[in-house]
């Protein structure tokens, strides 16, 4: 998957630079009505509901600053990402007990036909994964910076 | 939308993540990228919860569509049913109350979910 098609899925109308929310549910509910803005996403309610049976089975806040909920929902009829900056830092529960400040919710509809959604994850990961990448995905402004970071990250 | 048809897809969402968290590729999978994924158990109380909160009557037309097609409750966007790919007629309306069957395509029999 090159940057290219692992931007197709982000959008400046998902892009939030300062959470407002305080809480990891919080964080959930603001997210989850950005995606539900979205054309092809409408019922941020079932998405919500879908976000916190996931985190139930397990936090997916990965450590080193970074929490990635994720999930498949009847919701949902194209793949989407939002990506949003917690300048403050939230509890998520993350595996290393420290607040997380870099977000990415990807939601991909109930049949992944195009087997798109665990690739996409595996990408994103793969960039966090990295300290260089984390430090400027917490630092950019605009979508546009964010761009660049990304084709920065998978080498393009 | 419906009360009814959500509650439906809310556990055509929660059967999915229950399949998934049963299925050794796909837990292998999220493992690997570094997520833990537990649970079960609390999945599939949640399910036997809001399978008290579902009309039995509704309760029988999703597993009967379950029985023929992974998904049974489906999106419809622009007119199309996301099921069959089957236009609806230009009579079909969103608009259906709490004492009326529940909505499916006329073309597959799918319950259909207005986004």
């Amino acid at each position: 998957m090159t940057a290219e098609e692992v931007l197709s899925y982000f959008s400046p109308d998902r892009f939030i630079n300062g959470l407002r929310a305080r809480s990891k549910d919080g964080v959930l509910s603001e997210m989850s009505r950005i995606l539900a803005e979205d054309d092809d996403i409408r019922d941020p309610g079932l998405l919500l509901e879908m976000i916190r049976r996931r985190e139930s089975l397990g936090s997916t806040g990965l450590g080193k600053g970074v929490a990635i909920p994720h999930g498949r929902s009847t919701a949902a009829t194209q793949t989407k990402v939002v990506f949003a900056v917690s300048r403050r830092g939230i509890d998520f529960d993350a595996m290393d007990n420290e607040v997380c400040r870099i977000f990415f919710l990807i939601v991909a509809p109930y049949e992944d036909n195009k087997q798109e959604y665990l690739p996409l994850l595996g990408k994103i990961v793969e960039m966090v994964n990295r300290e260089d990448v984390r430090e400027k995905m917490f630092a950019v402004e605009c979508f546009d910076e964010f761009q660049e970071v990304v084709r920065g990250a998978l080498g393009e | 939308m419906s009360d009814r048809v959500q509650k439906l897809a809310q556990l055509q969402d929660l059967e999915l993540m229950i399949r998934e968290v049963q299925d050794p590729a796909s837990k292998e999978q999220e493992e690997a990228l570094g997520f833990s994924v537990g649970g079960l158990e609390q999945l599939e109380k949640a399910r036997e919860k809001l399978i008290k909160q579902i009309p039995g009557q509704d309760l029988r037309v999703y597993w009967r569509i379950r029985r023929r097609y992974e998904r049974a409750v489906v999106p419809i966007l622009n007119r199309i049913c996301l099921g069959c790919f089957q236009e609806l007629p230009t009579s079909r309306t969103r608009a259906f109350t709490d004492s009326d069957p529940l909505p499916t395509c006329e073309s597959c029999g799918r319950v259909l979910y207005w986004l």
